[in-house]
């Protein structure tokens, strides 16, 4: 299955920017795992997998800003499997993330 | 060479505009300093002077006691020996303690020595409501305005708080710099290469033909919002965003509602003998009797109350009322008439 990682609900933030990610495409996270950090007018989100999965693809790259509610990356359970060609069609991978 | 346009600007976050304003000139000039509470290695309140602590140690970068009246004190003084100190007051509330050393002395003291002294102090501080209630939200830059000797801007995107700093930085008399609460979750584009924004300079960052409205520092923010309301109702609003407050840049904002023919003033501090009232004064002595209207907040405290500070505050919906009563029509979208939100007696 294909997943997405989008920007958390902040509150008072309308905009983040990524400040790094913890893995390359290809690396698989397990439940816990950090897998994005990003940072808001005053704060770091440390975005952790809420789920095991696979890094996919990157869609926002360190130093680039996204809104929130928009995607960040894709993941999916296995590897090997087709990305999607609309990433809206990706389910929301479970994340927990933590304010720092 | 590629066929890409070159980048020129870099997007930023408003705190981050303020904290490269002040690495560019304090790597410049070493008798810069910053004086104020949680400035040092906590990076500012809201950030801003993230860094900063790191660089330039614990002598340029000084974190004070809660004692407005005293930090503002030793940076006129220090100001008037020779420094060129930011006091960082971190609610506006909380410069009224620290107006006795500013206006009496910093504001009089090149007058004063006859020119022998000057106090290039900059007073920076963050106006506005945000949830802090009775007082920590205030807005009282018009008390300011009618200070001889006084400069004061207030900015409302990332590059203009950038360019507005350093040039206060380089004033050779007292400045104030506010910013405001909700202006810090703002990102925008600030230009690459090292510049300033002049002092005494407005900007209009919409063109329209039916009416000017004039608003500073977050407030800015609504009026364009409005803009896009009034425009679904036919209605094209210009809007100036005065960038400086004293001394107030008459010919953009004479200019525009001379070709607007109406003028509404938005603030977010009080309407009576607000920033609103002088602008509007002034384009009257300059172009005669137009058509004019005050926006501001309802003379009441802000509260801390999410419910009664919003209805204190003047937002999008509030200037839309107000520009379709200034300019006699009814609202299109409601279709009632419009009254006047100010209570009797005011």
């Amino acid at each position: 299955m294909i997943y997405r990682i989008s920007v958390p609900a902040v509150a008072d933030v309308e905009e983040i920017r990524v400040l790094e990610w913890h893995g390359e495409p290809g690396h698989r996270f397990d439940s816990g795992d950090l897998v994005v950090e990003l940072e808001t007018h005053k704060a770091i989100v440390e975005v952790r997998a809420g789920q095991p999965a696979v890094l996919r693809q990157v869609l926002s790259e360190a130093g680039k800003w996204q809104q929130i509610g928009l995607p960040l990356a894709l993941l999916s359970d296995d590897a090997g499997e087709p990305l999607p060609e609309e990433v809206d069609s990706a389910a929301d991978l479970m994340v927990d993330f933590e304010i720092t | 060479m590629s066929g890409k346009p070159a980048v020129t600007t870099e997007k930023i976050f408003f705190r981050e505009a303020i904290s490269r304003a002040m690495r560019e000139e304090m790597r410049q000039n070493e008798r810069i300093f910053i004086m104020g509470q949680d400035v040092g290695a906590f990076g500012g309140s809201y950030r801003e002077f993230d860094g900063l602590f790191v660089e330039f140690g614990a002598a340029r970068v000084r974190d004070m006691p809660v004692a407005e009246a005293a930090m503002v004190g030793v940076g006129v003084g220090a100001a008037a020996a020779g420094y060129r100190p930011l006091v960082s007051v971190t609610y506006m509330d909380f410069m009224m303690l620290g107006f006795d050393p500013l206006i009496n002395y910093g504001a009089k003291l090149r007058y004063k020595t006859g020119g022998r002294l000057t106090a290039p102090v900059v007073v920076k501080t963050t106006a506005g409501a945000k949830g802090q209630g009775v007082a920590h939200s205030q807005c009282i830059e018009a008390w300011l305005m009618g200070v001889p000797g006084l400069k004061i801007v207030a900015p409302s995107t990332p590059a203009d708080a950038y360019g507005l700093l350093k040039a206060a930085l380089h004033e050779d008399g007292p400045v104030v710099f506010i910013d405001h609460k909700r202006l810090f979750p703002v990102a925008g584009q600030v230009p690459l290469s090292e510049g300033m924004v002049p002092i005494g300079q407005a900007h209009v960052c919409r063109t329209g033909t039916d009416v000017t409205i004039t608003a500073h520092s977050f407030m800015t923010r609504v009026a364009m919002e409005a803009a896009k309301l009034l425009e679904a109702d036919g209605i094209s609003a210009e809007v100036v965003d005065l960038r400086t407050l004293a001394p107030l840049d008459m010919r953009t904002i004479a200019d525009s509602v001379g070709r607007t023919g109406a003028l509404l003033t938005l603030e977010e501090g009080q309407v009576t003998c607000g920033v609103g009232l002088e602008v509007i004064g002034r384009v009257h002595e300059l172009l005669g009797p137009i058509p004019s209207a005050r926006t501001g907040a309802l003379p009441a405290p802000v509260s801390s109350n999410k419910v009664l500070e919003a209805a204190c505050l003047p937002d999008a919906q509030r200037v839309l009322e107000a520009v379709q009563m200034l300019l006699g029509k009814r609202s299109r979208r409601s279709g009632r008439k419009i009254a006047s939100f100010v209570p009797d007696g005011q």
